[in-house]
């Protein structure tokens, strides 16, 4: 493709590079017929040297350079070392080496990964749900506001008012438990059997709406005739749901899902103030345990490589999710 | 865009798929469709014989899809009965009614194959799998998509993803077909196919269609019985020919047929046998018959006349007997036929003639008027005397 057929199909997106060639072959680009249906806006976007434009970036590379790539080499460069107070020591990957036969490290696994598809099982089911009801509910526009309530709520806040709820001398909830015969004497945060539970039932309650809201936004969208077309095919409701309307809902469900598996793994104030990680380690999920390695026992450099482990498995469980989820299926009639 | 000229449409294509007609007639009675305090559908009775292919023609907004929808049960019926045979579907679910549907945008599952698409009706009722490979491949082959099968309905086009509804709405047997405007975003030569292909189709499968279009010429063409709607008011039914050379009223007469009707208001002058239609430029005396069925009405002593362009004569010299004198105002070429445009005193009249004509606008002209084929309205509630 020649430079000139090239602007003469472009618009106004070029990239900085392109302009720089466009002048090395001027003399091409202004032999365009005049009749072109879009010209080159050359008016707002004079033709300059590349290092032109760097200079133009450079503040922002540098504050997201500062911001965001420094820490994350220094926390590549912690891992390697035995900090303390004073000053690290290299190690190499002892500290990757340790975790490997850390039993805690292991557990905090299992239990993060039982709490995530717990939080999301529950979440996604309920949220659609909601989100069914509330889609063909003459109340839509207040239910959705009551269901906004919770996410506003800070954490911290929200686990505090379970940890209320739950208190096993006072707590309203600890009361329903127990008068329904799921718990005895003890609240249920206080048995190791249960404690998991309360946890989920916590994050739960405080993000299905979000779950809600994005399945809301992409019900609106199913198209009618296809619910309609099917229904004359010969589908049930029910049928009709599974069949037109959760597929068209994957790309939004894929959006809530991502969230909030990310959150799962970096979000661990409920727990810090309903549990801190107890009882024994009934709710140490791996987060919670980093926090107590790093920031209680003050080993920086294996708190670090905990995190990296963390990252990396996050990254790896995204991309999984996007490639599951976000196949080219939503290509409209 | 080339039109494929079908290969092989016709009986051993359908019989594989059908093992004989199911057909129903379908009697609406006294139907009425509320959206809140509007009527959008008003005391609507039509009863469309077994087998026949029923076209519901009117302008957007005249109740048309509402009635298909009522049919299909996708809306609730506000009051009246609707009745497949003896059956009484008011209250049943749309898959219980045993109707297919073919959708204006097509409706297709974009998730799914066009196969899929095709087998989707045979899959809910739990067809084996080896009959919905047949049939699917029938259907298929009788719409001449069979190398399409596999592809998704975004790799098709608009002709296509038609033929896949209609692919759809066949692969089984249902009592009834419901088209709802099915080729109307299709170009113009392809819908000039199209409407052949559906008349064939519905030919040899013998099931009882109903058509719902806005397009006069599809109806027309197509349909055996037409149903012509208003403002949710049934105006006439009748057959093609029926609703073209008798009209109802003023509004049918003005909706049917491109180009459409002249219409030119008169004074009713004369007494006993003697009753003309006078105008600033002309006057001409009605058939004796024409007298009879006027039969006193036009009491104001005005009336409307209709006249379609095809029913006047044009010539430059006075002709013998009464005529109409105008200036021609324009002269359209459209191929086989010329459309002249000819002002009379306050308004204009199309009429159609031959290319050989020469008149030249600005130009005196005289119309005769073929008064076998024309029409006078009542001026206030617009019905047709004849």
């Amino acid at each position: 493709m020649t430079e000139a057929t090239h602007f003469g199909k472009e618009g106004a997106f070029r990239l900085a590079g392109d302009l720089f060639r466009a002048r090395e072959h001027s003399t091409e680009v202004e032999a365009r017929p005049i009749s072109d249906p879009k010209p080159r806006p050359t008016s707002f976007n004079p033709p300059a040297p590349k290092r032109y434009y760097l200079y133009l970036m450079a503040p922002a590379i540098a504050i997201l350079a500062f911001i965001s790539l420094y820490p994350f080499f220094w926390l590549i460069v912690l891992s390697l070392q035995d900090v303390d107070i004073g000053g690290g020591e290299w190690v190499g990957f002892k500290n990757y080496a340790r975790l490997l036969q850390d039993p805690r490290f292991k557990d905090g696994w299992i239990l993060l990964l039982q709490y995530s598809a717990m939080c999301l099982g529950l979440q996604l089911t309920i949220g659609m749900i909601l989100a069914v009801i509330v889609n063909n509910s003459k109340y839509e526009k207040f239910l959705v506001t009551a269901l906004l309530m919770p996410m506003m709520m800070a954490p911290a806040v929200a686990g505090l008012l379970w940890l209320f709820l739950y208190n096993g001398t006072f707590g309203w909830y600890h009361w329903i438990f127990q008068s329904i015969g799921l718990l005895d004497s003890a609240s249920i945060l206080a048995t190791p059997g249960t404690a998991l539970y309360g946890i989920v039932l916590v994050d739960v309650w405080q993000w299905t709406p979000l779950i809600t809201l994005i399945a809301l936004a992409g019900l609106k969208r199913v198209p009618r005739d296809q619910l309609e077309a099917n229904m004359v095919d010969g589908a049930s409701p029910m049928r009709n749901f599974f069949a037109i309307t959760l597929p068209n809902l994957y790309p939004v469900l894929l959006i809530a899902v991502l969230l909030r598996f990310m959150d799962n793994f970096r979000f661990i104030d409920h727990i810090l103030v309903l549990t801190g990680g107890g009882p024994g380690s009934a709710t140490k999920i791996l987060p919670v345990y980093l926090f107590e390695v790093a920031f209680k026992f003050f080993k920086l450099g294996r708190g670090a490589a905990i995190a990296l482990t963390l990252l990396i498995v996050t990254i790896v469980l995204g991309m999984i999710l996007v490639r599951v989820f976000d196949k080219p299926k939503s290509g409209r009639t | 865009m080339s039109v494929r000229v079908p290969r092989r449409c016709g009986t051993h294509g359908v019989t594989t798929i059908w093992k004989g007609p199911v057909m129903a007639t379908i009697t609406i009675k006294n139907v009425w469709k509320y959206y809140g305090d509007t009527a959008a559908v008003k005391h609507l009775d039509i009863t469309c014989p077994d087998g026949s292919f029923v076209s519901i023609l009117g302008p957007s907004g005249c109740g048309k899809s509402s009635t298909m929808r009522m049919l299909a049960g996708l809306e609730h019926i506000s009051s009246g009965d609707i009745f497949f045979d003896d059956l009484r579907i008011n209250d049943l679910a749309p898959k219980d009614r045993d109707v297919a549907m073919v959708f204006e945008n097509y409706a297709l599952y974009p998730h799914k194959s066009v196969f899929e698409n095709i087998a989707n009706p045979l899959r809910l009722r739990k067809t084996e799998e080896k009959a919905i490979k047949e049939r699917v491949e029938a259907a298929a082959r009788l719409l001449e998509i069979d190398h399409l099968l596999d592809r998704r309905p975004h790799e098709l086009s608009g002709g296509q993803k038609q033929r896949v509804a209609i692919g759809r709405a066949i692969v089984r047997q249902p009592k009834l077909f419901l088209f709802d405007e099915p080729i109307a975003h299709l170009d113009a030569k392809l819908r000039a196919h199209m409407r052949g292909e559906i008349k064939h189709l519905q030919r040899e499968l013998g099931t009882t269609m109903i058509y719902v279009t806005h397009d006069q010429l599809e109806a027309l063409s197509m349909a055996d019985y037409i149903a012509v709607m208003h403002d949710g008011e049934l105006q006439q039914w009748g057959t093609p020919s029926e609703i073209f050379n008798h009209p109802v009223n003023a509004w049918v007469a003005g909706f049917v047929g491109e180009p459409a009707m002249n219409f030119l208001t008169c004074d009713v002058i004369g007494e006993g046998d003697s009753v003309s239609l006078r105008h600033r430029n002309f006057d001409i005396p009605l058939l004796p018959q024409q007298v009879r069925q006027l039969n006193g009405g036009a009491a104001a002593g005005r009336a409307r006349m209709g006249v379609r362009p095809d029913a006047l004569d044009i010539a430059l010299e006075r002709p013998g007997g009464p005529s109409i004198t105008g200036e021609i105002f324009v002269n359209e070429l459209l191929g086989g036929d010329m459309l002249v445009e000819v002002a009379l005193a306050d308004t204009r009249v199309r009429v159609k003639t031959t290319p050989e004509f020469t008149g030249k606008p600005g130009q005196t002209c005289h119309l005769t008027v073929n008064r076998d084929k024309w029409h006078v309205f009542d001026t206030t509630d617009g019905h047709a005397y004849f």
